[in-house]
Parts: C-alpha cells; sequence; structure tokens
C-alpha cells in the first residue's frame, strides 16, 4: 500500500479547520430559518384559503424554487440583489456601500428565500391534515382565528410537519455548501483553501464529509427527540 | 455607459446552451438508470432478514442523506483515481469527467430510490401474493404480474421527483470541470469578460424551471394514467 494515500497530519489538522465553518453554517441555517418559518407558513395559509394575487403569486414562487438547482438561484440573486439595492438605493439618495456589504447578508437572503418556498408545501400538506372541523370546534367554543390556530391547528400541524421540518433543514445544512460561490467562509470553503496549500483535497473532503456527517445525524437526532415531546398532540390530531 | 442588465445577452445565450442541455440529460438519464439498479439491491437489503445487511443499507442512506452533492461529488472525483492509484496501482486520472459525476449521482440517486422503492414495495398488500401464488402463480410470476405493475404506480411519484432532484443537483457537475449547461454557460461569462453574468444564469434557470414543470407535468399524467383501474376508498 502506497504510504501518499492520504496525509494522516494533514487530516487531522484540516478536520479542526472545517470545524471550525460549523457555527457560521448552523448560524445562516438558523437565521434562515427564522426567516423563513413565519413567512413560509404565511403563504401556506394564502394557499390554503385560496386568497387572490398571493395565492398565484406562492405558486409561482414556490414552483420556481422547486423547479431550479440552489446552486442556480444563488447565481441569480447573488448577481441581481446588488443591482436592485443600487438602484433603489440610487433614487433615494442614500449613501449606502452596496458591494462591501458583509456576504453573510447575501447568505441570509438567498438560503431564506430558498428554505421559505421549501416550507410553504410543507405546511401546506400538513394544514391539509388537520380536520376543518378542528376550526370550528374552536370557533363555536369561543376562540378567535388567532387563538384558535395557536392553540388548536398549529400544535397539530406541527406534529405531521416534523419529518419534513427535518428533512428541510437537513437540506438546508447541505445547501450551505454551497455558499462558495458566494465565498461564505463556512466548512467547505475553510477545509478547500487550507487544501489548497498542498493539494491535499482528498483529505480535504474527508473532513467535510465527515464534519456534514456529524452535524446532520445530531440535527436529526435532536428532531427526533422534538418530535417525541411534540406526539403527546397526536392523539388528539387522529382522533 | 453600457447598461447593467442587457437582455439580448440572454436570446443568445439560449440557442448556445441548448445543445449542452442533451449532455446535463444524458447524465440526469444514466444517473437514474444505474441508481435504480443500485437502489433496487439496497432497498432488497433493507427489507432482508438478516440484520448486517439491514445495518449496512440504513447507514448508506444515512450517509448519502448526509452528504451535500458537491462534497460527494468531489469525494469521487479525487477519492476514486487516488484509491485505484494506491490500493491497485491503476491509473484512473485520464478518466472522463463525466464518469464521476454519473457515479455521484449514481451513488446519491440509489438512497433516494431505495426508500422510495422499499415504501412502494411494503405499500402492497401482503394478500396479492399469496392470491397470486394460490391462483397457481410461481414466485417469480407473482412478482411480475401482480405486485410490480402496481408497485411501480405507488413509486411513480416519489420517482418524479427524485429525477427533478438528481436532474439539479446535476448542476453542480460544472465544479468538477464538466462541461454540461452550466458549465458552458460559465464559460459564455468567461467570454463576455465575467461581465452580463445575470442574462446567462437567467438563462439557465429558465432552462431548468421548464424541465422541472414538464417532468412533474409527465409523471402526473402517467400517474393518472396507470391508476385507471384502481378501486381503492377515496378518503375526503
Amino acid at each position: 500500500m502506497n504510504s501518499s494515500f492520504i496525509n494522516m497530519e494533514f487530516l487531522i489538522d484540516t478536520f479542526f479547520v472545517a470545524l471550525s465553518g460549523v457555527p457560521i453554517a448552523l448560524l445562516v441555517t438558523v437565521v434562515a430559518l427564522a426567516i423563513a418559518l413565519p413567512i413560509g407558513f404565511f403563504l401556506a395559509l394564502t394557499r390554503i384559503n385560496e386568497i387572490p394575487i398571493l395565492n398565484g403569486f406562492t405558486k409561482v414562487y414556490v414552483s420556481f424554487v422547486r423547479g431550479t438547482p440552489i446552486i442556480i438561484q444563488i447565481f441569480v440573486l447573488y448577481s441581481i440583489l446588488p443591482l436592485v439595492l443600487a438602484s433603489i438605493f440610487e433614487r433615494y439618495n442614500i449613501d449606502f456601500p452596496i458591494y462591501e456589504v458583509n456576504t453573510l447578508w447575501y447568505a441570509f437572503i438567498i438560503f431564506s428565500f430558498n428554505t421559505a418556498a421549501i416550507l410553504v408545501e410543507v405546511f401546506r400538506s400538513a394544514l391539509k391534515t388537520v380536520n376543518a372541523g378542528q376550526l370550528e370546534a374552536a370557533y363555536s367554543v369561543g376562540l378567535t382565528t388567532a387563538q384558535a390556530y395557536r392553540r388548536i391547528i398549529i400544535p397539530q400541524m406541527l406534529v405531521s410537519a416534523m419529518p419534513n421540518l427535518c428533512t428541510a433543514t437537513i437540506n438546508l445544512i447541505k445547501a450551505t455548501s454551497l455558499g462558495y460561490a458566494i465565498s461564505l467562509q463556512e466548512i467547505t470553503l475553510k477545509a478547500k483553501v487550507a487544501a489548497n496549500v498542498g493539494y491535499n483535497y482528498l483529505e480535504a473532503y474527508i473532513d467535510i464529509f465527515i464534519v456534514y456527517l456529524i452535524l446532520c445525524i445530531t440535527v436529526e437526532y435532536l428532531f427526533k427527540v422534538f418530535e417525541k415531546r411534540l406526539s403527546r398532540y397526536k392523539a388528539v390530531a387522529t382522533a | 455607459m453600457e447598461k447593467y442588465f442587457d437582455i439580448n445577452y440572454l436570446w443568445t445565450a439560449l440557442p448556445q446552451l441548448v445543445p449542452f442541455l442533451w449532455i446535463t440529460l444524458f447524465v440526469a438519464a444514466l444517473s437514474v438508470i444505474f441508481g435504480t439498479l443500485l437502489g433496487l439491491i439496497i432497498a432488497v437489503f433493507k427489507l432482508s432478514k438478516n440484520r448486517f445487511l439491514q445495518l449496512l443499507a440504513n447507514s448508506y442512506i444515512t450517509i448519502m442523506r448526509c452528504t451535500p452533492s458537491i462534497v460527494l461529488l468531489f469525494l469521487v472525483y479525487y477519492g476514486i483515481p487516488a484509491f485505484a492509484d494506491s490500493f491497485f496501482g491503476i491509473y484512473l486520472q485520464d478518466v472522463h469527467t463525466g464518469v464521476f459525476v454519473v457515479i455521484t449521482f449514481s451513488l446519491q440517486f440509489a438512497a433516494m430510490m431505495a426508500e422510495v422503492i422499499r415504501s412502494a414495495y411494503l405499500a402492497i398488500d401482503k394478500g396479492q401474493y399469496e392470491a397470486a401464488v394460490s391462483v397457481g402463480l410461481t414466485p417469480f410470476q407473482a412478482y411480475r404480474r401482480i405486485i410490480f405493475p402496481q408497485a411501480v404506480v405507488v413509486a411513480l411519484p416519489n420517482f418524479g421527483n427524485g429525477l427533478i432532484s438528481v436532474l439539479q443537483e446535476g448542476a453542480l457537475a460544472y465544479t468538477i470541470g464538466f462541461i454540461d449547461i452550466v458549465g458552458k454557460a460559465n464559460l459564455i461569462i468567461a467570454n463576455n469578460y465575467n461581465t452580463h453574468a445575470l442574462e446567462i444564469y437567467i438563462a439557465l434557470a429558465v432552462f431548468y424551471w421548464v424541465l422541472s414543470v414538464v417532468i412533474a407535468k409527465i409523471f402526473e399524467l402517467l400517474e393518472k394514467a396507470f391508476s385507471k383501474g384502481q378501486r381503492s376508498l377515496k378518503t375526503s
């Protein structure tokens, strides 16, 4: 066996380099989810209630995001956002250095844009599993719409949404690996840059692979725990 | 002053990109074929009673689900030649990048298909097989004529989703220097001295969008056609 197959020392050193990108990857994931969850839920409601204009808009938006690769969405948004923002700022004479914005902000916008559309479908199918009678019953005992959603519909909906939410989160974490296209300092880019010095790409990618594996298995486990806690609502949901 | 956004670039890019669309589709088709075959094997492993085979299948599916396509792509691209070179002394550096692309997305598609095939198989009532055997079909005939046609209908929507997803993940093949539609688009942009990238990217987005919508529509129609004879209980 050729000992040069894997450079062990580099493999171990770079593992920690890759690990140092985890906070950024998680930050982008958490912020994108925090922005996308309410938007996704609101747009899902417009689809369910067939609110004119918004319903059509949501349909096209979801179709676009699901119909194009994330990398292409990153390319398009990353080139279009500065143009649009610059022209807006120019019109209102706002002196804002648009081309010096931290790339992290673009990452937030791009991944929220993507995830919100995915969540629309997740929430839509989850909302459909809740019996219409639940809302009517909530009204009949005197709850307002907001109360009915908060206390009756959403807890039940979350139970059936959980597995898909988990998949969406995992996919989002995986998608942050494409942050290299906007020079986001996350796991993949950091390890790749470390590998550039000595062409140790294989080792770098093995490290990246292990980091994502740990990350995703942890997230999956957390979701499972949370799902178990939520399932106390399940008896109500299926009744 | 030059315009930031010039729609003409979009129109001139479209015909240049079309020939490379076939490469993208070809790679996706090969990945689907190999991926389905491998997925079938993994599904059989997962359904088997052997604990070790189950563990193998489950680990494979988990690993594939947790690995970003781009990481898998580079692992295959750097890993397979290095592995073959140092363990077997086979020189694979000259192999066409397309081969690595197909290997990567076959591996990925297989994990998706394993779950699709498994759930489709489990969705078919066991009584169907028993009934088929009881009227004198051999087990193979029972699978081929009774189980398989029904399982295909169940698997169809998920298969369509998997197909669209493998097509989209394939957009990353350009990162290892494969010239498919995205690779060509990047070449066009480089020829324009990195200007007017947006127009070209929009052209790309349009291609993928149309493809995905068409594939989704085809599978919707197929599903409708195949489930003609179905008499399952209508819920709701």
